[in-house]
């Protein structure tokens, strides 16, 4: 079952949604979750749920100009994103 | 008085509160857990003369060690020994919640499974088998509505059976419990062996459930390896289960970890599909809108309308307010700081001529587009509030892997619309150096917020009535640059990358709530406001001072004609550049050279060079300040009824009178000459060309130095290097092609 998952990832050509994978394994959505954590935790898939989260931006680092910016965890003109999950290759 | 442990556990968001304060009322204490800064609450339920010790652990989701919430409610079932563990389902998630209940049932045969949330089950017409998922699980099951106090007196009556019958003699032992769900047979056979040797041991059988810990082993779960080695004579035990870990590894070429998980959930899948009725087969309402919103072409098509949508509200929806802004700040305003300037003796001196036409012309020059970008960020705001976003990344996304480009890319790609710096930091979501590097150089061919100011200037004066399409014909010519760059490059330089396949999880649909898209609307455009408190101003300051520096003619410091200043004169030596481009006056080059600094900075540095402050405060009626002030709110109040009447302008329907015999603002009038004589008479594909620059060229020093810290100096250059080239090639095309083909 969880291999499946990889699987449908693996060999799907275009980008899929969770929505889709659910439907096309008939697992409830809520534990295709928990499944999707699980490979996140053994390093087999990487999820990126704030692009650019955690780095603080240090452009022109020093200079009054640019203080003000929060970096990008902060940032209010980054968008709200979305949780993306890709294959790690090893 | 009999006393009694009961752990209460459960995923996060299940009712555990609710059940856990129904339990205990008011009789609860707080804390921390030995150790942790996890929470720690407990409670006491008294029936009859028994007393019930209810310790609430973390909500978790499994029982594996990967967070400390997991460790402390594994811990305390295994160590501290409760009489009974009340596993808190949620019924409408059933799958999801018994993979905990199932790891929990490994360790102790007294479970009750507390299925909570059974009106939502209802309501979603799913129809549970009670009896049928007890006899499977071994277990009594409660079906509960905890927060309805449905359900709580049948959970007590279970309890107080529960711990009765866990004291009677012939009750089973924790370490010899049999839990309901049995694993292939090869896995099944390393459990026996391992539980085998560790039998041997009576330290480790008194302490724990024997099978519970023999999954651990073969998990090779380093917490439980510990406390396994902490026991005397323990070699054995370790040397076995490695051997039978490494047997199965080798058997499923898989890790036993993952061996174990996968069974656990398939035992589950099939469990809920036999005890759950009416369980989603087809698609939601949700999935079939998505059939056509994430559809390559007609989801395009959407997208497309989104957009255009948007732009109509930030041109001629927020144009009444832009007039407003402008009448105010350049009339009564300017008026007003005249006057000040006056009774300080300061008028006709570098300190007026820095303030009007430094800072107001600079600042007041970009203030006015304000209601432009709260349109926008408003706009912003629906889409990712209401969920669209995802679902128009989605979409975009399948066009930039059919030009060769990294699924993960529109991530930076799309915030870029809202910044590029954050964009190019964003970068680092992907794995490989060259999609990291191909993808940063492309994030400023998106248009950021602060070039839709200029767009909107240009497109007012030169294309009022097509504004919104010119403003998002600039939006999807960033786009397309930005694929045809990357398909370029990929071709070329960087060939040699690894497409990685991606699962995306678009959030669901839901209305916009005013709160939020109020909130995201004012913070980004506060962050706006603050950029012309610093940045903007800043530069103001400092073209006002190469303005305000004679080099030629008889005029002194802060009186000198223009065309006469050391800016006009260093934008005039490099304004030949763009004569071919048709906006190759000083003027102009001045504007594109403050620009490299921030976008921003070209609308104020507009307003200053073709500034006319005289013409503008000289319209306002000498009327006191008290009835100017009137006059400004009660025209205030009619800019946002116009705004308002404006609405039905984005389905054709115009509420208000046409405006063809209107005076444009003389700041307008004198863009528009400029650019005319620029151009030979050829402004309007003059004013076309500048934008498309505008679009093209290096968008500013901060999202340079972001390329330069994330791509490298070199990756730096090369894009500023294409961002100019390419900037200066298409605004050529479109000035000299356009002469050819319309003239």
């Amino acid at each position: 079952m969880l291999h499946a998952i990889l699987h449908e990832i693996q060999t799907s050509p275009v980008p899929l949604t969770v929505s889709e994978l659910s439907r096309r394994l008939n697992i409830q959505s809520s534990a295709l979750q928990g499944m999707l954590q699980f490979w996140v935790q053994k390093g087999r898939l990487t999820m990126d749920d704030a692009p650019g989260g955690g780095v603080e931006i240090r452009v022109c680092e020093g200079r009054t100009c640019f203080r003000s910016c929060p970096g990008p965890t902060h940032c209010p003109l980054q968008s709200r994103s979305f949780n993306a999950y890709s294959l790690k290759w090893s | 008085m009999p006393e009694y442990t009961v752990a209460l556990a459960g995923n996060p968001n299940t009712g555990k509160t609710t059940i856990f304060n129904d339990l205990t009322g008011a009789s609860q204490h707080t804390g921390n857990w030995p150790g942790k800064t996890v929470e720690r609450k407990a409670g006491i339920w008294k029936h009859g003369e028994d007393v019930f010790h209810i310790v609430d652990l973390p909500g978790a989701y499994s029982l594996s060690s990967f967070s400390a919430e997991e460790v402390i409610a594994r811990d305390f079932i295994v160590e501290a020994k409760p009489d009974a563990v009340i596993v808190v389902v949620d019924a409408t998630n059933l799958e999801r919640n018994l993979y905990l209940a199932l790891q929990i049932l490994e360790m102790t045969p007294w479970v009750i499974l507390a299925l909570n949330m059974m009106d939502a089950a209802q309501s979603q017409r799913l129809q549970i088998d009670i009896e049928t998922l007890s006899q499977q699980l071994g277990v009594p099951v409660i079906p509960m509505t905890a927060r309805a106090g449905k359900g709580l007196d049948r959970l007590k009556e279970a309890l107080s059976d529960m711990v009765v019958a866990a004291q009677r003699p012939a009750a089973p032992k924790q370490a010899r419990h049999t839990p309901p769900m049995r694993y292939s047979p090869p896995i099944e056979a390393a459990i026996e062996r391992i539980i085998k040797v560790l039998r041997q041991h009576q330290a480790l059988r008194d302490r724990y459930p024997l099978r519970w810990l023999a999954l651990k082993l073969l998990q090779e779960d380093e917490t439980c390896l510990a406390k396994v080695k902490a026991v005397a004579d323990s070699e054995k035990i370790l040397d076995v289960a490695h051997r039978e870990a490494e047997r199965l590894r080798q058997l499923f070429h898989e890790d036993v970890d993952t061996l174990i998980a996968d069974e656990r959930y398939t035992w589950i899948h099939h469990l809920v599909d036999q005890v759950v009725q009416g369980r989603r087969q087809g698609p939601t309402l949700s999935d079939r809108v998505d059939v056509v919103v994430t559809h390559p072409v007609a989801g395009l098509l959407i997208f497309l309308g989104v957009m255009w949508v948007i732009f109509k509200l930030s041109t001629d929806v927020a144009a009444p307010l832009v007039d407003w802004i402008d009448r105010f700040v350049n009339g009564h305003f300017a008026h007003w700081v005249t006057e000040l300037l006056a009774l300080a003796h300061l008028h006709d001196t570098w300190v007026a001529s820095l303030i009007i036409d430094g800072v107001l012309a600079g600042v007041g020059g970009v203030l006015v587009f304000v209601p432009v970008l709260m349109f926008l960020y408003m706009g912003m705001a629906i889409m990712e509030d209401s969920g669209y976003m995802a679902r128009a990344a989605f979409v975009m996304d399948r066009y930039m892997r059919k030009l060769g480009l990294h699924g993960k890319s529109f991530v930076p790609l799309v915030l870029g619309f809202g910044c590029n710096v954050p964009a190019i930091y964003a970068t680092r979501t992907l794995e490989s150096r060259s999609d990291r590097i191909l993808t940063g150089m492309l994030v400023p061919f998106m248009s950021c917020g602060a070039r839709l100011p200029v767009y909107v200037l240009i497109a007012t004066i030169f294309f009022p009535r097509y504004a919104t399409v010119a403003v998002l014909a600039m939006y999807l010519l960033g786009v397309v640059m930005a694929l045809l760059v990357g398909l370029l490059l990929r071709r070329t330089i960087f060939k040699h990358s690894e497409e990685s396949a991606l699962l995306i999880e678009v959030p669901a649909y839901r209305m916009p709530t005013v709160r939020n898209v109020w909130t995201e609307m004012w913070q980004r455009t506060r962050s706006f406001l603050e950029g012309a408190a610093t940045i903007i101003m800043s530069v103001s300051i400092i073209i006002w001072l190469f303005m305000a520096i004679p080099v030629e003619g008889d005029g002194s410091f802060a009186h000198t004609p223009v065309d006469d200043s050391a800016f006009a004169h260093l934008a005039g030596a490099i304004s030949p550049v763009f004569e071919p481009l048709g906006f190759g006056n000083w003027e102009n080059t001045s504007a594109l050279i403050s620009g490299f600094i921030a976008k921003e900075v070209v609308v104020s540095t507009l307003a200053q060079v073709y500034h006319a402050p005289q013409a503008a405060s000289a319209e306002v009626e000498d009327v006191g300040f008290f009835l100017q002030a009137k006059e400004a709110l009660v025209d205030l109040v009619q800019a946002i009824v116009d705004t308002l009447k404006s609405i039905p302008a984005i389905i054709g329907i115009n509420l208000l009178p046409s405006e063809t015999d209107s005076e444009p603002p003389a700041l307008m009038t004198a863009i528009r000459q400029g650019f005319e004589e620029s151009s030979g008479g050829y402004g309007t594909l003059a004013a076309l060309a500048f934008m498309v620059y505008v679009l093209l060229y290096s968008p500013c020093v901060a999202t340079m130095a972001a390329q330069r810290q994330e791509l490298g100096i070199r990756w730096m250059w090369l894009s500023i290097a294409i961002q100019l080239m390419l900037g200066w090639i298409a605004a050529f095309l479109v000035f000299q092609g356009g002469k050819m083909l319309f003239f």
